[in-house]
């Protein structure tokens, strides 16, 4: 069909509104190839296998670019239901209901606006070439079928998570890629230990999963008793006197949900903060008088509460502090599952969230200021793990905790366009090192450990050299794009101020920069560790072989994107809100983000400083620098010329408790899952075996055999025993009969 | 009201016990003919109800399809069958297991097959009548008409302590019925006037209704309306409590919910393969149902002074079932009190008293069904194989099963609520109910929530200790994966998993009807707005019963 | 002396009554037993015709035909079970014969 039409002329296909109708499509494909794949995988071969995974992920990203294009055009809009109101550079696609009971209701629904598009296209790009990468990884893994089927499933449900329109369909690529990443994990399921990293994984992330369950069912509450105010008080009835626009509001709560995105942005629209003046009605200082749970409690407290339950969750997908336990151990996947998971997107998935819903985030300072402390702790905490670790993944692992809650720190302090672009170049450049990893050892004979390689540099030269480009992006070196992701998320923790809470800004940024300089460090002591120096004398393999040409593709094609990434984070260069020059990045998302500046600005709930960002650079390259000296000056120079020598105490001490990764897990172990199953086996042989079967249930049986036992001796078998108590009876009865009966 | 939508509800009951008759002449030896015979009447059945589902119409009346005949006019009891949403899609789901629970035995049992096949479609007769009987009398009846085959089922053809198991069960569930006969009984003569007396469900709840209102008042605080109580709401007041409670033990015990649930583990322990799926598809299900239809509505002012206790009760069920779980090393026993901690989600959404909560509690009736049933047979299939229950001597099966795994893995994700599947549905809208409910505090919904944690953790470790690490036994690697039988009976269930998950509209707009007069009637009382029409019952009148015969002339009846 | 008058009857009609039953619970003889369950039937008899005499009415005798009728009948049935007993465990005590015991 698209043979006939030219889709830029055609009247139907030139305009790009409506892509919105394929919008399905871009998830169906991955689905249909995951069954494909998982049934028929078997019967197709392997090189049919490969194509078709591949292929499908493609097609969705050939469509998501054809999305890009409509989001970039003047012209894409949909009639948002909740206002009335046109909502421009974005595709909307509603599918229909999927539940709903009383007044709850959850649609299938797409939408695409720009941050979705970015999203759209790190996941489909990235992923379609981990796929490829894959199909070289696994050559020789006979379990392709399953392999390729997960890995599909994966790209449909992260995709699923990008495009909905409302927090429910969200849950499910939300749990969606969690099931798949515990398929994943867990791939080598012979190995016990890989297959209990799965489980882990699934674990940790279901305690998330329960706070942002918690944190859905209160936002229900919320648009419920904000809807039922404005019916019922006066003072709520004030929110609502725009009457058209009203009725579309409390019209779409019931059809489309209480959870659909354009009706949260209606809300937060209509409940500005207490601090809003010459606001009539209510705001989020009003205490809710409906009767239920929240009764009593104000409307900003609850969304507070909300967005910290919502933090969990994140914390728990997003592998911060402190449900972060979980992706160390699920290095045990294979690489390209830890590069395209545990990198690039699912791990992302908490930042997505909290820029989708960045317009609530702005209304609540004090969530703000945990998300952006939280982030910041990981970072750091992460970080100093990293330094004492010795598998090359497991580095690379807590690098990504550490990057994650860089990204973090940008969305607590507002700089969500910044968060979104340092998750893009992140999932360019930590891809391309994981892959790299991956290219280590499969020419290294599975070799991890990093102090039994070395001198690869010689040996494997395309793994090096994408490898050298991606630490030097990582680190933060001009001109890659970590750099201006970084500084930018950096630059906006300095200048912004949190209300209620001035400390936090400052703070961040001095614990972000010296993240900035633990992170030069440590991956540069990880590069100069693999790559530089002799070959270590107790390697695996005497000689390390360069990978085939499927995996140095991918390699260098990610390492020229975390080069060229760098074009979206360069500052002041395109206009802005406000009309004044910002950075690429920054431009591109400010219509999907534009609400929560908005809110920021006019609310003062963030307050930027505006000041020009060069000091800030050229203090950030300075800390990159020092990092990546130091680490080379102590792996190059000094521990060699100390060979044989103890380290320092101090050192060694620090060093065992960062190999130990400071005992977090050991602690978990200690104070939750050892007394849980204490508590359960305990209970079972004392409640229920004990208690209630043997002496309730137990208890009765033996009373009532007691009783016939002693009632059976009655029974004697003898005729004139039974006589006479006939006998006694009546005579008893007739006695009765005389006396009582017939006074 | 053709004789189509008069019969069928009849036909659809009696259908497996005309076929059961038909069994009982074929000779002992010939056990595929046995076999083939109940597969294709309980198939029959499975297509009677959907036509049944199909005739039910989600904007009618709350009763359809009724058929009313009196019985024993004396004591006012007469054959009224009918159903609402709920009962009709509880009925669809005792026809979809009918058939495959045949399948599943197909190969496993092979002594006195007879009397197991003639169980088995006496079972079947026994529960639909049970959820469509719309008399108290009848109800009773095929409550305890589920008992014996049951008992039979577990104890002929089960494990090594199979007669304990039996007797535990029917003791059990005996005792607490027994005080549910009292309890009919003395709304019978306490709420009804002499003369017209009748066991009919429109009867005892209309009887009721007016008392309940007048005692609701008077709890709510108005001082004055105590004083102007009629003497049944006073009786009510009284005695309202102890029905209630003769009423709720009955189904609590059924359902299970704790501290009654130990019967549970026992009976699906030393069950069979089709008793289990029975046992954890359906019969779980009446004790839901009657508190829907039964116990709540009846007497909705004890059941709100005795809603915490109860809903506090549900919450233990969820968390203690799943942390018996972690204790288990019986693999069926661990289903089994994972079966309790679902089934207290159920219990939570109609404690609850929000459309929500009480929506997914009938859907999650529905999923347990599907999934748990599923559990069973999956693990019949690989019981067969291996004859032991052990978690020990399991140990990477996925190796040598590798499809059995993948669905096993499936229906793993339906129990634990993974989005897309149908449990999320069912627990969902329980949670979210639980937490808007106005009469529930949120702690008890915060606690329910944890349930999806420890879903997860005792389902994966189950599915773990199974299917993942080394192949250690040596008989583990010899084992055939599934073949083309046991396939075409597990893929019904992966399948309705999936599509009650994701399209579970048709049968909540069923449901619909009955959350949304069950809500009306066990909200009776409180400052909710209610309408009238909900709350009444309205059934089919009694057809006037046939003039006595006169007496001929000169009898020696003298006075 | 009034003559023999209806308590007189009834007097010795309870005089055999008490007889019998303290046979039928004391006796170790199954016959002796037999023997005074009839002595109680002829009890009852008595105690019926006295009292159709007494009160004349016409058909107050029936019942105790049909009592003889009825005591015919159970004293064939009941002494070809004790035959069978006796054959079957070759005693007539009533003591030993008690397997009904629990």
């Amino acid at each position: 069909m698209l043979a006939i039409v030219n889709p830029f002329t055609d009247p139907y296909w030139g305009n790009p509104e409506n892509l919105a109708n394929l919008l399905w499509v871009i998830v169906a494909l991955p689905l249909l190839g995951a069954l494909v794949c998982g049934v028929l995988g078997k019967f197709m071969g392997r090189a049919n296998t490969n194509f078709v995974a591949c292929f499908t992920v493609f097609s969705s990203f050939v469509l998501s670019c054809l999305t890009v294009w409509a989001v970039g055009a003047q012209s894409t809009q949909f009639i948002s239901p909740a206002s009335g109101v046109p909502v421009r550079w974005a595709l909307w696609l509603d599918l229909g209901r999927w539940f709903s009971a009383g007044d709850f209701s959850a649609h299938y629904g797409f939408l695409v606006d720009r941050l979705t598009a970015a999203m759209l296209m790190v996941i489909t790009g990235v992923g379609f070439l981990i796929h490829l990468y894959s199909t070289e990884y696994m050559e020789h893994d006979d379990g392709y079928p399953r392999y390729f089927a997960y890995l599909n499933l994966f790209v449909a449900m992260m995709l699923t998570l990008v495009m909905a329109d409302n927090l429910v369909l969200l849950f499910v690529g939300w749990e969606g890629v969690g099931l798949c990443s515990y398929l994943l994990i867990g791939y080598w399921y012979r190995d016990t230990e890989k297959a209990w990293a799965g489980r882990k994984a699934f674990i940790t992330n279901r305690i998330g999963d329960f706070a942002f369950l918690i944190g859905m069912f209160l936002l229900v509450l919320l648009v419920g008793a904000t809807e039922q105010m404005g019916r019922e008080t006066a003072l709520g009835r004030s929110n609502f006197t725009d009457i058209g626009r009203a009725r579309a509001w409390v019209t779409t709560v019931h059809d489309q949900g209480p959870l659909n995105v354009e009706v949260l942005r209606e809300w937060a629209l209509r409940m500005p903060p207490e601090t809003a003046k010459g606001r009539p009605g209510m705001n989020l200082g009003t205490t809710i008088s409906t009767e239920g749970p929240l009764k009593g409690k104000t409307f900003g407290n609850v969304l507070t509460a909300v967005l910290l339950l919502l933090l969990l969750g994140a914390a728990g997908k997003s592998a911060q502090i402190p449900l972060y336990v979980w992706l160390p151990d699920a290095m045990a996947g294979p690489t390209p599952v830890s590069a395209l998971i545990h990198a690039a997107t699912m791990v992302t998935a908490g930042v997505y969230l909290f820029c989708r819903l960045s317009f609530l985030l702005v209304l609540s300072p004090t969530a703000m200021a945990w998300v952006a402390m939280i982030g910041a702790a990981t970072a750091i905490w992460a970080a100093l793990i990293a330094f004492a670790q010795n598998d090359i993944k497991k580095v690379l692992a807590y690098s990504t905790v550490s990057q994650l809650g860089f990204m973090f720190m940008g969305v607590g302090v507002g700089v969500f366009w910044a968060a979104t672009l340092h998750l893009v170049t992140h999932a360019c450049f930590k891809a391309c090192l994981f892959l790299g990893a991956g290219s280590v050892m499969h020419g290294n004979g599975d070799e991890t450990d990093i102090t039994r390689l070395g001198g690869l540099r010689k040996e494997m030269p395309w793994t090096w050299a994408t490898f050298a480009i991606a630490t030097l992006a990582i680190t933060g070196i001009v001109p890659l794009s970590g750099f201006f992701s970084k500084d930018a998320i950096l630059h906006g923790a300095h200048t912004t101020e949190l209300a209620g809470y001035p400390w936090v800004g400052h703070t961040v940024y001095w614990l972000g920069l010296f993240g900035a300089l633990c992170t030069a460090f440590y991956m540069t002591r990880l590069y100069a560790l693999t790559f530089e120096g002799k070959r270590a004398a107790d390697a695996r393999t005497p000689h390390a072989h360069e990978s085939g040409f499927r995996m140095v593709f991918v390699l260098v094609c990610l390492a020229f994107l975390s080069v060229v990434g760098v074009v979206w984070g360069l500052p002041e260069l395109v206009p802005g809100p406000g009309g004044r020059k910002v950075a690429v990045m920054e431009g591109y998302l400010a219509p999907a983000l534009n609400l929560a500046d908005r809110f920021a600005s006019i609310y003062e709930t963030v307050k930027h400083v505006e000041s020009p960002p060069w000091l800030g650079y050229a203090i950030a390259w300075a800390v990159a620098l020092v990092g990546g000296a130091a680490a080379w000056l102590v792996y190059r120079w000094w521990l060699p010329a100390r060979a044989g020598k103890p380290l320092p105490a101090p050192i060694a001490l620090f060093w065992r408790w960062a190999r130990a990764k400071f005992y977090v897990d050991e602690l978990y172990d200690l104070l939750i899952l050892r007394p849980f199953t204490v508590l359960s086996k305990g209970l079972f042989k004392i409640v229920d075996a004990g208690l209630i079967d043997g002496v309730a249930v137990g208890g009765t049986a033996a009373v009532l055999r007691r009783l016939g036992g002693w009632l059976r001796y009655t029974q004697t078998g003898n005729t004139q025993n039974y006589a006479t108590v006939m006998a006694l009876g009546l005579l008893f009865s007739i006695g009765v009969v005389l006396t009582w009966v017939l006074r | 009201m053709t004789t189509l939508t008069t019969w069928i509800v009849t036909a659809t009951i009696f259908q497996p016990l005309i076929s059961g008759a038909i069994i009982a002449a074929l000779p002992q030896t010939e056990k595929r003919l046995v076999r083939g015979w109940t597969f294709l009447s309980m198939l029959f059945n499975f297509g009677l109800t959907v036509l049944l589902y199909a005739l039910f119409d989600p904007k009618g009346p709350e009763f359809q399809l009724e058929h009313r005949v009196p019985w024993i006019v004396d004591l006012g009891i007469s054959y009224h069958v009918g159903v609402d949403g709920l009962a009709v899609s509880l009925m669809l789901l005792t026809g979809f297991l009918g058939p495959l629970v045949v399948l599943s035995s197909w190969s496993f049992i092979e002594s006195r097959v007879k009397s197991f096949h003639l169980a088995l479609l006496l079972i079947q007769s026994a529960m639909l009548g049970a959820f469509a009987s719309l008399d108290l009398i009848l109800f009773y009846v095929f409550f305890e008409g589920m008992l014996i085959p049951m008992y039979f089922l577990i104890g002929m053809w089960g494990s090594e302590k199979r007669i304990q198991a039996a007797m535990k069960f029917f003791l059990y569930t005996l005792a607490g019925s027994l005080l549910m006969l009292v309890a009919i009984l003395a709304v019978y003569f306490l709420a009804q006037p002499a003369g017209s007396r009748s066991f009919d469900y429109a009867a005892f709840y209309n009887s009721l209704s007016g008392a309940n209102r007048e005692l609701a008042a008077c709890v709510a605080g108005k001082a004055a309306s105590c004083a102007a109580m009629s003497p049944l709401a006073q009786a009510l007041g009284v005695y309202g409590p102890w029905m209630y409670l003769a009423f709720a033990v009955a189904f609590a015990i059924k359902v299970p919910m704790f501290p009654v649930h130990t019967w549970l583990p026992d009976a699906h322990t030393e069950a069979p393969v089709a008793g289990s799926i029975i046992l954890a598809g359906v019969l779980l299900k009446m004790g839901t149902f009657g508190f829907w239809r039964y116990a709540i509505p009846l007497f909705p002012v004890a059941a709100q002074q005795m809603r915490i206790p109860f809903a506090v009760l549900a919450v233990v069920g969820i968390v203690y079932g799943a942390m018996m779980c972690l204790a288990q090393s019986d693999v069926k026993r661990l289903i089994a009190y994972s079966s309790v901690s679902h089934l207290g989600f159920c219990m939570l959404g109609i404690f609850a008293l929000t459309a929500e909560g009480a929506s997914g509690s009938a859907y999650q009736m529905l999923n347990h069904g599907v999934s748990t049933g599923a559990l069973f047979l999956l693990f019949g299939w690989i019981y067969e194989r291996r004859h032991t229950r052990n978690l020990i001597d399991f140990g990477g099966i996925a190796r040598s099963m590798p499809i059995f795994a993948a669905f096993f893995l499936i229906i793993t994700f339906s129990s634990i609520a993974v989005p897309g599947t149908n449990g999320f549905i069912g627990e969902f809208l329980v949670l979210l109910g639980t937490f808007k409910s106005t009469k529930l505090p949120m702690w008890l919904a915060v606690l329910a929530s944890t349930g999806v944690i420890l879903g997860a953790s005792y389902m994966l470790w189950m599915v773990q200790r199974v299917f993942f690490g080394p192949l250690v036994q040596v008989e583990n690697a010899r084992l055939r994966d599934l073949n083309g039988r046991e396939l075409a009976t597990s893929l019904p269930f992966v399948v309705m998993a999936l599509v009650m998950g994701l399209l579970p509209g048709p049968f909540l707009d069923r449901l619909e009807t009955s959350t949304r007069r069950y809500l009306a009637r066990a909200q009776v009382g409180l400052d909710v707005q209610q309408r009238d029409e909900d709350t009444r019952v309205t059934v089919l009148p009694l057809s006037s019963p046939p003039p006595v015969a006169a007496l001929p002339a000169g009898s020696s009846a003298q006075r | 002396m009034d003559g023999i008058t209806l308590q007189h009857y009834l007097f010795l009609a309870a005089l055999l009554f008490s007889l019998g039953v303290f046979g039928v619970l004391v006796r170790r003889n199954a016959l002796v037993v037999f023997m005074c369950v009839e002595l109680m039937l002829n009890a009852s008899n008595l105690t019926f015709l006295a009292f159709a005499r007494d009160s004349g009415v016409d058909v107050g005798h029936l019942p105790a035909l049909f009592v003889i009728a009825v005591a015919a009948a159970e004293a064939a049935i009941g002494l070809a079970i004790i035959i069978a007993v006796f054959r079957s465990r070759g005693t007539l005590n009533v003591d030993d014969i008690r397997t009904m015991r629990l």
